[in-house]
């Protein structure tokens, strides 16, 4: 499958677009069931992911928490579902949880949309990241985890080719 | 202090006004003159532009030339790009342990067809 495309439609949502080989039930299966989450969701190499709660119905709260094999320290994010489409749609609420790794995202939750669709046997999933304001979005730079990302890497590659 | 600046060069490149001054650049200096007629422009308003750029530590304008070109500082900008790959091989190393994950959960599902 290609790597992951990364755009910005604007300047407070972030859009990563990926395809998986396979039918969109086992992929929906590997995004709501924890024991399966945590099979692949570890952030890095060298990475574990201790707590995984996750009730995937409207109002549920999910728990995530990943942790540095090496010096133990640990965060994670927290949030409530808002919407469960099944097989096709999640979006809940994202709070990070500094645990004792520090940082900062913003005072306010970002939306996370994750939307699911198959098409011959191959499930294209878009995940979007909206953070409450711009200032919020740039916090999350500084930290650095998975939602830090900006700018489209083919921009990027276009200005070194140049 | 060092994710501070990559933070100002984050924003400084969300622009994308700022981001193809950053391309042209990339080709070689040029002027203030130069941008204002290739982006069509007011002269303030891409000095502005300059000014985020330069802050940014992104460029940097020659103190001596009386039209004080502009230069990419492309160590800045390497740091922005290996700071983006970082981020991206952590989705990606995510991704392609699902994709494992989910090929196996396949012939898992194969299997239980053929009981």
């Amino acid at each position: 499958m290609k790597p992951a495309e990364v755009s910005t439609p604007s300047d407070r949502e972030v859009l990563v677009k990926r395809s998986f080989d396979a039918p969109v039930n086992l992929v929906w299966q590997a995004y709501t069931d924890p024991a399966l989450m945590r099979r692949w969701l570890t952030a890095m190499p060298g990475w574990s992911m201790p707590v995984c709660e996750m009730a995937t119905h409207v109002g549920g709260k999910y728990r995530w928490r990943w942790r540095d094999n090496e010096n133990g320290q640990e965060f994670g994010f927290t949030g409530e579902m808002l919407e469960v489409a099944l097989h096709s749609k999640i979006v809940h609420t994202q709070i990070y949880d500094p645990g004792d790794l520090g940082g900062s995202m913003g005072g306010e939750p970002s939306i996370i949309t994750v939307t699911f669709n198959e098409t011959n046997g191959i499930t294209n999933v878009a995940t979007s990241i909206k953070y409450a304001s711009q200032a919020d979005r740039d916090a999350a730079f500084s930290t650095g985890m998975t939602d830090g990302m900006e700018m489209s890497y083919k921009q990027l590659d276009g200005v070194l080719a140049g | 202090m060092y994710m501070n600046r990559l933070d100002q060069a984050f924003a400084a490149l969300a622009d994308p006004t700022r981001r193809g001054i950053v391309v042209h650049l990339a080709r070689g200096e040029a002027s203030v003159s130069d941008l204002v007629g290739l982006f069509s422009l007011t002269q303030p308003t891409i000095s502005s532009h300059l000014k985020v750029l330069e802050s940014a530590g992104l460029i940097s304008r020659s103190r001596v030339a009386q039209l004080r070109p502009c230069k990419l500082e492309t160590e800045q900008l390497k740091a922005v790009t290996d700071w983006l790959e970082k981020v991206q091989e952590i989705w990606e190393g995510n991704y392609k342990r699902l994709d494992a994950l989910l090929a196996e959960l396949k012939q898992a599902q194969k299997e239980e067809r053929k009981k």
